[in-house]
């Protein structure tokens, strides 16, 4: 079946000026605060490898800038960005974005947040970005500012998610006959529990605001609010992730799923299923867990990758597929066949692979008993970079570098941002590995100087300072991004944007369905086998220990 | 970008391959995923296959050795800044008395020998509520030998406490003043250990190798996270 369409840019170009100008805005903040808060990570992993020296204060205060604006600002304009404009491209130009002044409202209260974040950051005490009461102790007024951020984020993202979700309804109501496009339904379950994390946003921030401001008590357990937010946080950019991966993959390649549109919209609302459940594994350390709630944790966690891995299935096995009826032999040609040299496609695939590193370590700490020995050490950013860089980040990228051209009218430099996720993936295996083996040796996370005095192993200097050479790599990558794309809107060239969608890739009817595609279940047999090995590894470890911990007797 | 027409029209008709089906990629999803399941639930399989496991083990025999999750209890825990209060205080005082009465010339704590120094302090854990401060005095011989470490920023209370190899202790730990950590650095690795403000945590310990360990916050707890430091020193 050869199918073309109406190329994403082309959609969002024929938008109202009003509606284009809206999605630019956001872009922007979204590579603002990339670049910005990218920065200030380069600048804590330097201070860590001992590259050079700040007072404490300063030194805590960039990791603050760092956690806040990347984790909160980067990550929630972009997902904003990507959500609004696949919705929009979803109702076509006619219709344009539905709701379209709350939109913009938001937008401007999420900017407001972030000014308020920053003035909390630069002028209170450094909290990092989980702003915890107790830390701010009695400079409450000054870390005030940094609540009300969060707050107007939450608000502001909460009016995006609207729009995104009236926008999609539209275009289902548009549609003939009216059924929902898998899109449209991804759209409006990432929006729904992006409102969720709004909400939980509310949740885990007000109390500390009214107590900073003197209008309650101190909150008697802020850490399970943070934990609730947090985890939702961590998991809402991996849906968004595959969702961006299922659209782009079928505008770059013609390929799209053979498992059908209802299929693909079940794996979407399995993310509303699983995703809740999950927050538990945040909590192993804390005191007073009941056991069963902790095995029950360690199983429910598992499962968000349940949908990740599918979509991962969907789109792998329907490529492979459809490459092969179309003639693709052995093992890999069909893998080369697809256009790494497309920015996209090289920051998709990179991302993949990162999500089978960051993937396969992060369930190590799923396992309750291995949290005694990992928690709270490197060994957690140095995997989650693995899935916030390597796969959230460069997935988001290929999202805002599909949707530039809308707005500029090509993309700069498409054979160096090519290349830019291979540097990114160099970067985090060398930030990645020597922090896990630092982490597993119990480097604590979170500090500026982890020699004290002398009197912790001698290999951890080191393994920052590997460390702080990946980080050289993940920046140079990230800030090559951020910076070709914003040259390309601060200076358009005015090129013409492809209208349809390259058709080259589009598969003979119905051959692809008799077609052996081993590649995507071999490489999830791979995952298992690697998450395995490293608890085996991480099980043996801890025996090695030279104490013994039992229960406290009862 | 409608893609209603996702599945041809005659696919009903088409004899698939095994691994071009909804079925092998729902099963395949789930598999895979409750595979590591089982495993991370029941210690299933593979720890036999690699000769770790250990089923003598109190409490079910996860990566060999005489291990057991090490669990914490909350004594007062989590009823609110004045509850947090109240047990930080009661808790310091117990910290001072025990620091008072094992305190060395050299300013450093020696933990309690024998039984009749581990009865001295017991009255004070009944006091805390503790679960095993109702225990009868008889069956407490052969109980570990409660020793009390208390986190506040940016210090350890004691700061260097001497232990003694292959004898079970019970570590009595609170934060008092901001969430802490009091995680014990033993060469290869560490064992991490989270405390929350005025939420007593009991983590039994037994050293068995002689030597120095460095004790060290894991939880930030302000600007001065990283010089909060403390030493074990274990003969
Ligand atoms: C060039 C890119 C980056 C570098 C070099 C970098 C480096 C670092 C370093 C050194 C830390 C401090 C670790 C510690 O001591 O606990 C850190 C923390 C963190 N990073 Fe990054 N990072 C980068 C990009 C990102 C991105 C893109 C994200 C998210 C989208 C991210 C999310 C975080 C988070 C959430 C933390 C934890 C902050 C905290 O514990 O307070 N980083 N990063």
């Amino acid at each position: 079946m050869t199918t073309t369409r109406q190329s994403l840019a082309a959609l969002l170009r024929d938008l109202p000026a009003a509606h284009r100008a809206l999605l630019t805005t956001l872009v922007v903040s979204a590579l603002v605060t990339l670049g910005y808060g990218v920065l200030f990570g380069a600048l804590t992993a330097f201070v860590r490898a001992g590259f050079f020296e700040l007072h404490p204060e300063t030194g805590y205060r960039f990791m603050t800038l760092h956690g806040v604006t990347i984790f909160f600002y980067w990550l929630y304009f972009g997902q904003a960005t990507m959500l609004l404009a696949l919705a929009a491209a979803e109702g076509g130009a006619i219709r344009g974005i539905k709701l379209a002044p709350a939109a913009w409202l938001g937008t401007l209260l999420m900017l407001l947040g972030f000014t308020a974040n920053q003035i909390g950051a630069w002028t209170g005490p450094p909290l990092l970005y989980d702003a915890s009461p107790e830390v701010a102790g009695e400079e409450r007024v000054a870390a005030g500012m940094s609540y009300v951020g969060y707050l107007l984020l939450a608000a502001g993202l909460f009016l995006v998610a609207a729009s995104a979700i009236a926008t999609a309804l539209a275009a289902k109501a548009a549609a003939n006959p009216r059924v929902w496009s898998t899109i449209g339904f991804g759209v409006v379950t990432w929006a729904g529990l992006l409102m969720v994390s709004s909400v939980a946003a509310v949740n885990a921030f007000l109390p500390s605001a009214l107590w900073a401001y003197g209008l309650a008590d101190m909150p008697t357990d802020p850490s399970t609010g943070w934990h609730l937010l947090f985890h939702n946080l961590h998991y809402l950019p991996l849906m968004g992730t595959v969702l961006i991966w299922y659209a782009l993959i079928r505008e770059m390649t013609g390929v799209k799923s053979i498992f059908g549109s209802r299929f693909s919209k079940i794996v979407f609302a399995s993310y509303l299923i699983f995703v809740p459940p999950t927050s538990l594994y945040h909590m192993f350390l804390e005191p007073g867990l009941a056991p069963l709630v902790r095995v029950l944790g360690s199983l429910l966690s598992l499962f968000i990758s349940v949908p990740t891995v599918a979509v991962f299935l969907v789109i792998v096995v329907s490529l492979e597929a459809s490459m092969r009826a179309r003639g693709s032999r052995g093992l890999f040609a069909w893998m080369r066949a697809l256009p790494w040299r497309t920015p996209e496609m090289a920051a998709i695939g990179a991302a993949v692979v990162n999500l089978g590193l960051g993937g396969s370590l992060a369930f190590v700490l799923i396992q309750e008993r291995l949290a005694t020995l990992l928690s709270d050490t490197f060994f957690v950013p140095a995997y989650f970079h693995f899935l916030t860089v390597g796969t959230v980040s460069l997935t988001l990228l290929a999202g805002l570098m599909r949707i530039t051209p809308a707005l500029t009218g090509a993309l700069r430099a498409p054979r160096l941002l090519a290349l830019m996720p291979v540097v990114v993936t160099v970067g985090l295996v060398l930030f990645g590995f020597a922090g896990i083996f630092a982490g597993i040796s119990g480097m604590p996370r979170r500090v500026l100087d982890a020699s004290y005095d002398g009197a912790a192993p001698a290999n951890w200097l080191m393994l920052s300072q590997i460390v702080g050479v990946g980080a050289i790599l993940m920046a140079a990558g990230l800030l090559i991004h951020v910076a070709i794309l914003l040259a390309g809107i601060a200076l358009p060239v005015r090129r013409t944007v492809p209208s349809r969608s390259p058709a080259v890739l589009a598969t003979p009817d119905g051959a692809a369905f008799r077609q052996a595609a081993w590649t995507g279940p071999l490489s999830v047999v791979l995952l298992v086998a690697a998450m395995y090995a490293i608890t085996i590894v991480a099980f043996s470890l801890m025996q090695a220990l030279p104490v013994v911990a039992s229960a406290g007797g009862h | 970008m409608n893609d209603l027409s996702d599945v041809p029209a005659n696919a009903g008709s088409m004899r698939h391959h095994l691994t071009t089906r909804r079925g092998f990629i729902a099963t395949a999803s789930f598999g895979a995923v409750s595979l590591y399941a089982l495993w991370a639930a029941f210690d299933a399989a593979p720890f036999n296959i690699v000769g770790l496991h250990d089923s003598n083990v109190p409490g079910g025999g996860h990566g060999g050795a005489k291990e057991t999750a090490a669990d914490s209890m909350a004594g007062h825990g989590g009823h609110g800044a004045a509850n947090a209060g109240a047990a930080s205080e009661e808790f310091r005082r117990m910290t001072e008395d025990f620091v008072a009465r094992h305190r060395l010339p050299d300013g450093s704590v020696r933990a309690p020998r024998n039984e009749l120094a581990l009865s001295e302090t017991m009255p004070a854990a009944h006091d805390m509520h503790a679960s095993h401060g109702t225990m009868p005095m008889e069956a407490m011989s052969g109980t570990p030998v409660d020793v009390y470490l208390m986190a506040q920023q940016w210090s350890y209370e004691p700061a260097v406490l001497r232990l003694d190899a292959e004898v079970p202790y019970r570590f009595r730990m609170m934060a008092t003043d901001a969430s802490h950590g009091a995680a014990l650095q033993l060469g290869r690795g560490s064992q991490i250990i989270r405390l929350r403000r005025g939420i007593l945590t009991d983590r039994e310990l037994t050293f068995r190798r002689p030597g120095e360990y460095l004790v060290y916050c894991t939880v930030y707890c302000g600007v001065g996270h990283d010089r909060m430091t403390g030493k074990i020193i274990v003969s």
